[in-house]
């Protein structure tokens, strides 16, 4: 990186933190560290909604998402509107009418104290584990890009947000979410700019879209359909979208305390509902265009020549293996084809122009002929690393776009687009940890400690629980190495394994009133946990095949199956016999 | 009626206009989204 690059860095993020401590400002008790006296507009719980949920790997992972599998991750989010509408029917009444400072408050009051600390463990398992993934996915990108030692950049990415967050609570994270969104939208809008500035001078926009789409990238919408029928194990398409990512959208913002406690921030019903409700409209089109920018950098590299693996790290390991000599040679045949690929593109692109339809229907048969010539190198590269060196990872996924960034983009948008990395993390760790700290504080501490405390005592041990959160997120950063997926499908797949349970609970709670035994719910909910997680492991052993985003319906139906199953033994062992 | 209870819905006349219109604009996305695959497959 220039000099240029290091100050617009360091700038952003010490504006960032500046701006976080001097708003920093709250009432020293629960309702102002945890829910900001419950006072915020719903333009500011939207931001902060989108900010919690949109991580760096959002916007690093999608592009390289759209650049290697094409759209149709976007239908992953098709399933937002749907829960938002009933989060604001049936969720947030409830919530705000019974004044909780978490979500498992409620289950409290509706079942009993073991069933809320139940769900309120689980989340805390789950969301602890998933924010130190989200410390360690900019951290292991950056180090990589930056030439740091790991430990460095996971105590840089998770230190600086401890500061403002442990300071100034929900306050502080709102308000830095709302700057941090506005910086990485503004980022992700240049990048895209110039993407398509930085094509040949008679190639632009719709030009980049035809040969993305003609490429297969722009698949959007698909079915799943098969000659044998749907495919279970596709992660992403129309059904799996609507309905996996509808119930896994009703378990992250009807029952996440890190989602659930941004918009009880809002000071009315009507700000809390309008902030939702927002989100449900701009997230799937946000998504989109982020997912768009990744097909506009593979449009780019069918003009220039692209890496043959994109994250530097591994191709050092490459190099300094006994596969070295085999690497260069594929890599030449990687960079001739290239050549080949950029006359078929560029002959594509002049037929277009020309109407010359026999011409573009030829170049294009060639470019994807050399197209998939060059993914069988590629392939050939990332099975080496797979499989023959020792700590190889084959999956660059979420070094695409920083690639095309760091080799491409003029001076000074290469440090807006690096600070990105760091304000789109701290937004989702910020409120993840203020979540932690509020159950942490709400949920254990003020029900198992026999002390009366004072609201200035909780207050500071709040912020004490905030730290000690933050600590343990980023020891999380330190023994996190080789997750293989993708990250932002690792911390989905994670959220999945306990979502379902979490939201089953909730849905018994909300929906079957005749079920008030906690001990029928918790025991279902053990259940349904149990019988999630021998689901996973059996996909994962290869039993069956089936996509993550179904552990969701599966977990919550599970909950409502076994409740209901357990409450009719109950019903028929206290009824009495008849004769 | 206190801030803590206002619940009126903005710009429509109640709150199931805005889940409607919601569903509606996911459902435009969706039809927009089918055919841009359509036409640049």
């Amino acid at each position: 990186m220039s000099q240029l690059d290091w100050i617009v860095l360091v700038v952003t993020l010490l504006a960032i933190v500046t701006y976080g401590l001097y708003k920093s400002r709250t009432t020293h008790n629960l309702d102002g560290y945890f829910l900001s006296n419950r006072s915020l507009p719903w333009g500011l719980v939207l931001l902060s909604i989108m900010g919690t949920q949109a991580s760096a790997i959002t916007f690093l992972s999608a592009p390289g998402q759209a650049y290697t599998d094409g759209m149709r991750f976007v239908q992953y989010y098709f399933g937002i509107p749907l829960a938002m509408v009933v989060i604001c029917i049936f969720f947030v009444p409830i919530f705000r009418g019974l004044k909780v400072y978490t979500a498992y408050e409620f289950l409290e009051k509706r079942f009993d104290g073991k069933t809320r600390t139940l769900t309120s463990f689980l989340f805390l398992l789950q969301r602890g584990l998933s924010t130190g993934i989200s410390v360690f996915a900019p951290s292991i990108i950056l180090s990589s890009l930056l030439g740091w030692d790991i430990i460095w950049t996971n105590l840089f990415m998770g230190g600086l947000l401890i500061i403002y967050t442990m300071t100034g609570g929900a306050k502080a994270v709102a308000y830095t979410q709302q700057l941090q969104l506005i910086v990485v939208f503004t980022g992700m809008f240049l990048a895209g700019y110039m993407v398509v500035n930085m094509l040949p001078p008679k190639v632009g926009f719709t030009d980049a879209l035809e040969v993305g789409g003609k490429m297969g990238k722009l698949n959007v919408i698909t079915t799943g359909i098969t000659e044998k029928g749907f495919n279970w194990s596709d992660q992403y398409n129309l059904l799996s979208g609507i309905i996996g990512g509808f119930f896994l959208a009703l378990s992250y913002f009807g029952t996440d305390q890190s989602q659930v406690g941004r918009y009880l921030t809002a000071k009315s019903l009507r700000e809390s509902r309008m902030g939702l409700l927002m989100n449900g409209i701009v997230k799937v089109p946000m998504q989109f265009l982020i997912l768009l920018i990744g097909v506009l950098v593979f449009t780019f590299y069918q003009f220039n020549r692209a890496p043959i693996f994109f994250n530097d790290v591994q191709v050092k390991k490459i190099e300094q293996s006994a596969y070295r000599d085999s690497f260069y040679l594929v890599q030449q045949q990687y960079d001739s084809i290239s050549a080949l690929k950029q006359n078929a593109v560029v002959a594509y692109a002049d037929a277009r122009h020309n109407n010359d339809a026999n011409l573009a229907d030829n170049s294009l048969l060639t470019l994807k002929e050399l197209q998939k010539n060059s993914e069988g190198l590629r392939n050939k590269v990332k099975g080496w690393l797979n499989e023959k060196i020792p700590g190889g990872d084959g999956n660059d996924t979420n070094y695409i776009f920083l690639r095309f960034v760091v080799d491409n983009l003029p001076v000074g948008l290469v440090g807006l687009l690096i600070a990105i990395i760091f304000l789109a993390s701290w937004g989702s760790i910020a409120a993840a940890i203020n979540s932690l700290a509020s159950c942490s504080m709400v949920d254990f501490h003020r029900r198992f400690t026999k002390k009366k405390e004072t609201g200035e005592d909780e207050y500071r041990l709040s912020k004490l629980y905030t730290l000690g959160w933050g600590i343990f997120c980023i020891v999380v950063a330190m023994f996190t190495y080789n997750i293989g997926n993708s990250l932002i499908e690792a911390v989905n797949i994670l959220g999945s394994l306990f979502y379902g349970v979490i939201l089953g609970v909730f849905l018994v709670a909300f929906f079957i009133k005749k079920i008030s035994s906690g001990n029928v719910v918790f025991w279902a909910a053990v259940l349904a946990e149990l019988l999630v997680l021998s689901v996973f492991v059996l996909t994962k052993a290869g039993v069956f095949k089936m996509g993550f985003l179904w552990l969701n319906p599966i977990g919550a139906f599970g909950v409502v199956a076994f409740s209901l199953l357990l409450q009719g033994i109950l019903n028929k062992k206290e009824t009495p016999s008849v004769d | 009626m206190t801030q803590q209870d206002n619940d009126k819905a903005p710009f429509f006349k109640s709150w199931t206009g805005w889940y409607l219109f919601v569903l509606l604009f996911l459902l435009v996305l969706i039809i927009i989204f089918y055919l841009i695959t359509k036409r640049f497959a």
